[in-house]
């Protein structure tokens, strides 16, 4: 965060003195608090009571909440990344996404169809993750280059309005190019395979999908903490201006920025593909938006943050529904997943503000 | 383009990226789609002008850019005319290579636009040996035309340019313009018959509207130098102002005139001013960046839906002038109770937990959970359209007005708001949380009026809204009418009314005239979006403090009055 | 601005505006043109001119592969019928109406504001067609819509502004009813879940299948719903497998479709409940997202005319390959295909040309056409009841056979085995 002025430190008076000085907002928030915790709990106590489940059924759950998780931790540190390094929320990051798949699901296919993504497993998904880290490492400089870097300079939300654009843009053109229908990405008989843990039942693609995320995601970290660009990155994050003044070239750490923020699009793009095997022109907008939402739950602007705000989204999806709202006999749970996903949020911000591991933001954005 | 490179290397370059450009249009099939659509009839067709334009544009771009730098091959016009035939040369050999491309790869089972009529309509119809020479000498020649263009006196330019617009934009909305015209057939038939045959404009009558368009656009520049010469250059603001009211006077007069449809896409555009300038109470003001304004909106239909519909989900049946206040006040309730859990949540966050707010409020509406009261999926239908006595608000048009009228009270409201110790507490907000507080302001206070108020204008903009449909479903509640309403207002310029009706207008009656594109529409709205916001990052009509704040090195320029005189302007 | 609102000026404005309002609807009723008289009115085009048919479906947005998929069955069957109609071309003027109740309004004005509009297809969706078809026939433009469901559209109380409004897609109530028999009757369940994605056409259609199945003695377990845009299945498919029922109904659009077949073939406690879909599953692109799950999958669809199964289907299929790029993208291609077949139909019965090549269409004469045609379409045989009910509906079963969208088409892939 720019200019992080210091928070007069919060002072810790006697309870009786606290009391006093409760006001009627305070009250409301902390009934809304103690609201959703008691709908959670009884929830929660309502659903173990009922003993539907199994205990592989619960392990199944948590499999796919991270499986899914994972992905939208990947694609959360693109939104992260360059909102520390440039103030402005990339939504057309999700589009970054859809690009990677797509363009990996040409490779993947005539792969699959002469049998050496069956045969060659290793190098036929790096065959295919490289195209697709290449499309949209490629799409988002370009984007970079034409539509946002004019607005280095320009304070306020301009950018915003400029990336929904460059999102119908990159959609549009992808519906043009390849059509409206869904396309469908192999499945190679080696990712079909279970694996068997204390005899739970768990899917090998899941498994792959969220070792090689953290895998990835763990490069990124050492990339970003470790390398010189990566220190000039997180420079330029806490003061550009300073950084500039140092003899860093933010220009090149931007478009760095982007670079690393495109491959994971594209990583996540292929990842999400396997696992749920559809690829069609508006698939990034949803878990766009949904990574979005876990990047700022992590703390908007921090890297680990973003990985676990995209994990715990992931799991409150799977596992919600069910853990809290089965148990008061509501209908149909799953539709309120969504509804489930964003109270949390919220109450995530409203106990703190700055995010799971933001700092505290003492300089709002104009 | 970097200031090294020799004068024929840019314009090669310059000329690439608009070949890419015609390129892009062909492979995602904009260019075939347009190409079956004439604008003269039986000579021009909307592809073929695209593309000629595209050639000019390279010639014309590549001519200027070197001159600006001192000119090539010794300078001169023929200099200049042979740097624009490199540029138009080089867009078209992109296209020309795709031809080629198209001819030896089985490229449609990738890029499904890539169809023979396409490679027909590159070539000429006359096949790849002879069509690609054409394709490259054919650019050659328009970038050539579009240098000579750029040398051209600019009084001939400024007129020829307007000409060429014209007629494009007529052929373009002949559907649209002769849908106007068949509104006073009899009168007009012969004219329009003169200029229109049914499928595009008549070759007569292309020429006729580009004379007269031509001759006018040299008319109004003699005019125009002659007053200035005499009158000294024309005050700005003044100019602006005479703007605003002639096209707010077209707002007003347009639907009555033009018929339902024009009134339907209009009485859209009022809806959302009317939620722009909610929102602007709350993003403009006070700063509070919200993306979850339609729920407020989704409230306000709901709450009208709930009190009026003659349906099993209907609480009374309370006629539709009584369940709008009841709407506003409701909204006012859900805007206040949604203001605070984010008090304390600043910026960026906020955008995220205000767009958790909006879903949230979705997925209820939408649930099966709450379906016994608010009829999920299936919406309530059978809301009653309002009344004055016996005369029943049924058309567009008169639903328009009621929105109109609206809008104004709110208008008056917001300007007023803007101008009160509130609307100073809210600015001193926006400009700094901690100063604010250590003012005296009271945040929370603030901060609660902001939602609530913001929320009131959504509000009624919704009781309208299923006033309008006489049925509310889940679906038109979506998180894009979020951000629809904050990209308006920050088209039309943050904090500032009248950019808030200019918004309102380039962002929802833009689609609708794109609707000639059909599934195309969005891409182009897309792009006008980063070319809007390229060209004027700080919207289309600034609130002058704000276009202080962004133009400060340019301080001379920036209008000094304030902001009070602007919503006079309707008088 | 509020200024201008209190001037007299504005009043006469509102007044005039009323005035000619009233008087442009009296113009519509009752008029003679050329050879015809009409009680609602007489649509002259003049020589030459095309036959205007309006299009409303979704063309852009998450819901384009619904929308287009019709437009382009709309647009081959117009190719198909000639594109020419007694000596003036046939012109399509599809408008994109977002699947939404507010685009819906806005294209069925855009329309009725056109005086040589003489029939609107579409729309795709209920929600569209509820606020969008009064308008259309208050100035007395026919409505043939190619996907919308629901069933108070053309129930037997429905108001007089909809008498306008005909479909060549079958009601929720028939659908519903059918898929709830074959899923007791011939599948054997006595156990079944469903599943809806929130959009009104499969809330609906869940909702009858669950009620029927109850009606003939077979027990509901589960009815739950997902977002249209979720892809993650895989926890409430667990939910539903913890109820442990015999099958599965979700009659949900391609994308979540495919989602589901898919891994429900994954869940564990799953892998034997017989899945069942809707009429929404039938196209190559559900094939193509669903792949091998879709084996043994079966849907409810209305019996398709031999004509259909024969040649007729694959050479749609073919043509669209070949005009568009790809297979149909969606269901209720058959349904959209025929739309224009009644139209062209209905115009040919009820059209006069006089001796200067001027065509006429009475308004009236032309709806009642529309109401009276019988013909053998590819979606089955298509006759109106005076609701405006036009597909006949004769139950049958269909079953995918192979995981290939190459082999999609109707008898081979699916199959019909019932009955």
């Amino acid at each position: 965060m720019s200019q992080v002025l210091t928070q007069p430190a919060p002072q810790r008076p006697p309870w009786l003195a606290a009391l006093a000085r409760v006001n009627a907002v305070d009250i409301v928030l902390w009934l809304l608090r103690i609201g959703v915790v008691v709908v959670v709990v009884a929830g929660t106590i309502g659903t173990i009571l009922k003993d539907r489940y199994t205990a592989a059924q619960w392990v199944d759950f948590v499999v796919f909440g991270l499986t899914i998780g994972a992905i939208y931790a990947q694609i959360a540190l693109g939104y992260t990344m360059v909102y520390g390094v440039l103030r402005m929320i990339n939504f057309a990051h999700g589009d970054f996404v859809m690009c990677g798949a797509f363009a990996g699901y040409f490779v993947a296919t005539p792969l699959s169809r002469s049998g050496f993504l069956q045969d060659h497993a290793v190098l036929g998904m790096s065959a295919i993750l490289a195209v697709s880290v290449l499309t949209s490492t490629t799409i988002a400089l370009l984007t970079e280059r034409i539509a946002y870097r004019p607005f280095r300079r320009v304070s306020g939300l301009a950018p915003l309005i400029c990336a929904i654009g460059v999102s119908f843009f990159l959609e549009q053109t992808f519906r043009g190019m390849f059509g409206s229908a869904v396309k469908s990405y192999p499945t190679p008989a080696w990712q079909a395979v279970a694996f068997d843990v204390f005899g739970f039942h768990i899917p090998r693609v899941d498994v792959l999908v969220i070792a090689l995320a953290i895998f990835f995601m763990g490069g990124l970290y050492l990339i970003v903490q470790r390398t010189k660009m990566g220190t000039a990155m997180r420079a330029v994050a806490e003061d550009g201006e300073a950084a500039a003044l140092m003899g860093i070239d933010v220009n090149k750490v931007v478009v760095f920025t982007f670079i690393l923020g495109g491959a994971m699009a594209g990583i996540a793009g292929v990842f999400y593909a396997f696992v749920y095997k559809q690829v069609y022109f508006y698939m990034g907008f949803t878990p766009g938006i949904k990574a979005f939402g876990a990047a700022v739950l992590g703390g908007i602007g921090n890297i680990p943050g973003a990985m676990l705000g995209g994990i715990f989204l992931g799991m409150v999806e799977s596992i919600g529904p069910t853990l809290f709202l089965d148990g008061l006999g509501i209908p149909a749970p799953y539709q309120l997943r969504d509804l489930i996903a964003f109270t949390l949020l919220i109450m995530v911000l409203v106990f703190r503000p700055q995010g799971l591991l933001g700092e505290k933001m003492a300089k709002k954005r104009a | 383009m970097s200031e090294h490179r020799p004068p024929a290397l840019r314009a090669v370059l310059i000329g690439l990226v608009f070949g890419a450009i015609a390129v892009h249009l062909a492979i995602v099939g904009v260019l075939l789609m347009i190409h079956q659509r004439w604008i003269v009839i039986d000579t021009l067709s909307l592809g073929q002008a695209t593309l000629v334009t595209i050639g000019l544009g390279a010639g014309a771009m590549a001519a200027t850019r070197v001159a600006r730098q001192g000119g090539a091959f010794g300078g001169g016009a023929v200099g200049h005319l042979l740097i624009g035939a490199i540029a138009g040369a080089a867009c078209g050999v992109p296209i020309a290579v795709l031809a080629a491309l198209m001819v030896l790869l089985p490229l449609q089972s990738i890029f499904i636009a890539l169809s023979p009529d396409l490679l027909d309509m590159l070539t000429f119809g006359q096949g790849i040996e002879f069509g690609m020479p054409m394709l490259i000498t054919g650019a050659t020649l328009t970038g050539l035309a579009g240098a000579a263009l750029s040398l051209a006196p600019p009084d001939l330019r400024r007129a020829l340019v307007p000409g060429a617009v014209t007629v494009v934009v007529a052929g373009v909305f002949q559907e649209l313009i002769q849908l106007m015209l068949q509104q006073w057939e009899g009168v007009v038939t012969d004219i329009r018959e003169f200029f229109y045959t049914w499928e595009g404009l008549s070759v007569q009558g292309a020429v006729a509207l580009f004379v007269i368009a031509t001759g006018l656009g040299l008319l109004f520049r003699m005019a125009q130098r002659h007053r200035v010469a005499r009158r000294g250059p024309p005050d700005p603001k003044r100019t602006r102002l005479m703007w605003a009211g002639i096209s707010l006077l077209v707002l007003i007069v347009l639907p009555a005139l033009a018929g339902s449809y024009i009134g339907q896409v209009l009485m859209l555009v009022g809806l959302y001013i009317l939620m722009g300038m909610g929102l602007n109470l709350e993003v403009g003001l006070a700063g509070l960046l919200d993306l979850g304004f339609v729920a407020f909106f989704a409230v306000g239909a709901y709450t009208t839906a709930i009190l009026t519909a003659d349906s099993h989900v209907a609480l009374m049946h309370l006629p539709y002038w009584g369940a709008m206040p009841v709407s506003v006040l409701l909204a006012v309730g859900v805007g206040v109770l949604f203001g605070l859990p984010v008090l304390g949540v600043r910026g960026d966050y906020l955008a995220v937990a205000t767009m958790g707010l909006g879903e949230i409020v979705r997925v209820l509406v939408l649930s099966d959970f709450a379906a016994p009261l608010l009829g999920g999926a299936q919406g309530i239908l059978q809301i009653p359209k309002p009344r004055i006595g016996d005369f029943v608000l049924g058309t567009p048009v008169s639903l328009f007005y009621l929105t109109l009228v609206c809008s104004g009270v709110a208008a008056f409201i917001a300007w007023r708001l803007e101008n009160s110790r509130l609307g100073r507490a809210w600015m001193a907000l926006r400009d700094d949380e901690d100063v604010a507080q250590a003012l005296g302001i009271n945040l929370v206070q603030s901060k609660l009026l902001a939602y609530g108020l913001g929320a009131a204008f959504a509000g009624l903009a919704g009781s309208i809204f299923a006033a309008m449909l006489t049925s509310v479903y889940p679906s038109s509640f979506q998180l894009l009418i979020s951000v629809n309403v904050l990209a308006l207002i920050i088209v039309g310029g943050m904090g500032s009314l009248p950019g808030v009706v200019l918004g309102s207008i380039a962002l929802i009656g833009l689609p609708e005239l794109l609707r000639e594109f059909g599934e195309y529409r969005y891409l182009f709205y897309g792009v006008a979006l980063v070319i809007m916001m390229r060209l004027k990052p700080e919207g289309l009509w600034p609130s002058e403090a704000r276009q202080r704040e962004l133009h400060s090195r340019d301080e001379t320029l920036a209008l000094d009055a304030g902001t009070d005189a602007v919503p006079a302007q309707g008088d | 601005m509020t200024e201008d609102i209190k001037q007299p000026g504005f009043r006469r404005l509102v007044l005039l505006t009323a005035a000619m309002v009233a008087f442009g609807v009296g113009v519509a009723r009752a008029a003679t043109a050329g050879p015809v008289t009409d009680d609602i009115g007489v649509l002259r085009i003049p020589q030459g001119a095309p036959i205007l048919v309006g299009g409303s479906w979704v063309q852009s947005g998450p819901d384009t592969a619904l929308g287009l998929n019709q437009k382009r069955a709309v647009e081959i069957a117009m190719k198909d019928l000639g594109g020419k109609l007694l000596g003036h071309p046939l012109k399509l003027d599809a408008e994109d109406d977002l699947c939404t109740a507010e685009g819906g309004q806005t294209v069925a004005t855009k329309f009725a504001a056109n005086p040589q509009i003489v029939v609107v297809l579409g729309p795709g969706c209920s929600s569209a067609a509820t606020p969008g078809a009064p308008i259309l026939w208050q100035v007395g433009i026919v409505d043939i819509c190619t996907s919308c469901t629901a069933p108070k559209l053309t129930a037997a109380d429905r108001k007089p502004e909809y008498a306008g409004f005909a479909r060549t897609v079958y009601s929720d109530i028939e659908q519903g009813k059918a898929d709830a028999t074959d899923a007791v009757k011939m599948a054997k369940a006595k156990t079944v879940a469903t599943i809806h994605d929130g959009s009104p056409y499969a809330q609906q259609l869940q909702q009858v299948f669950a009620d029927n199945v109850v009606a003939m003695g077979g027990k509901v377990v589960a009815q739950e719903a997902v977002a249209p845009t979720d892809v993650d299945m895989h926890p409430v498919l667990t939910r539903i497998a913890s109820a442990k029922p015999d099958l599965i109904y979700y009659p949900l659009f391609t994308a979540v479709a495919a989602q589901v077949s898919r891994q429900a073939k994954e869940t564990p406690g799953l892998e034997k409940v017989k899945l069942m879909g809707g009429t929404s599953m039938l196209s190559a692109d559900f094939i193509e997202g669903a792949g091998p799950s879709v084996i043994g999958l079966l849907f409810g669809n209305p019996d398709l005319s031999p004509d259909a199964i024969g040649k007729g289907y694959s050479k749609f299929v073919a043509d669209c390959k070949k005009a568009y790029g790809e297979a149909p993208i969606s269901g209720f291609h058959a349904n959209a295909y025929d739309a224009p077949t009644l139209t062209v139909k209905a115009i040919v019965k009820v059209a006069k040309p006089d001796k200067d090549g001027n065509l006429y269409i009475g308004r009236k004469a032309f709806r009642d056409a529309v109401f009276s045609i019988r013909f053998e379409g590819i979606s089955g045989p298509i006759a109106c009841d005076p609701y405006g009910e036009c597909s006949q509906f004769k139950p049958s079963v269909l079953e995918f056979t192979s995981g290939d969208p190459k082999t999609f088409g109707i008898g081979q892939n699916p199959k019909k085995i019932w009955p």
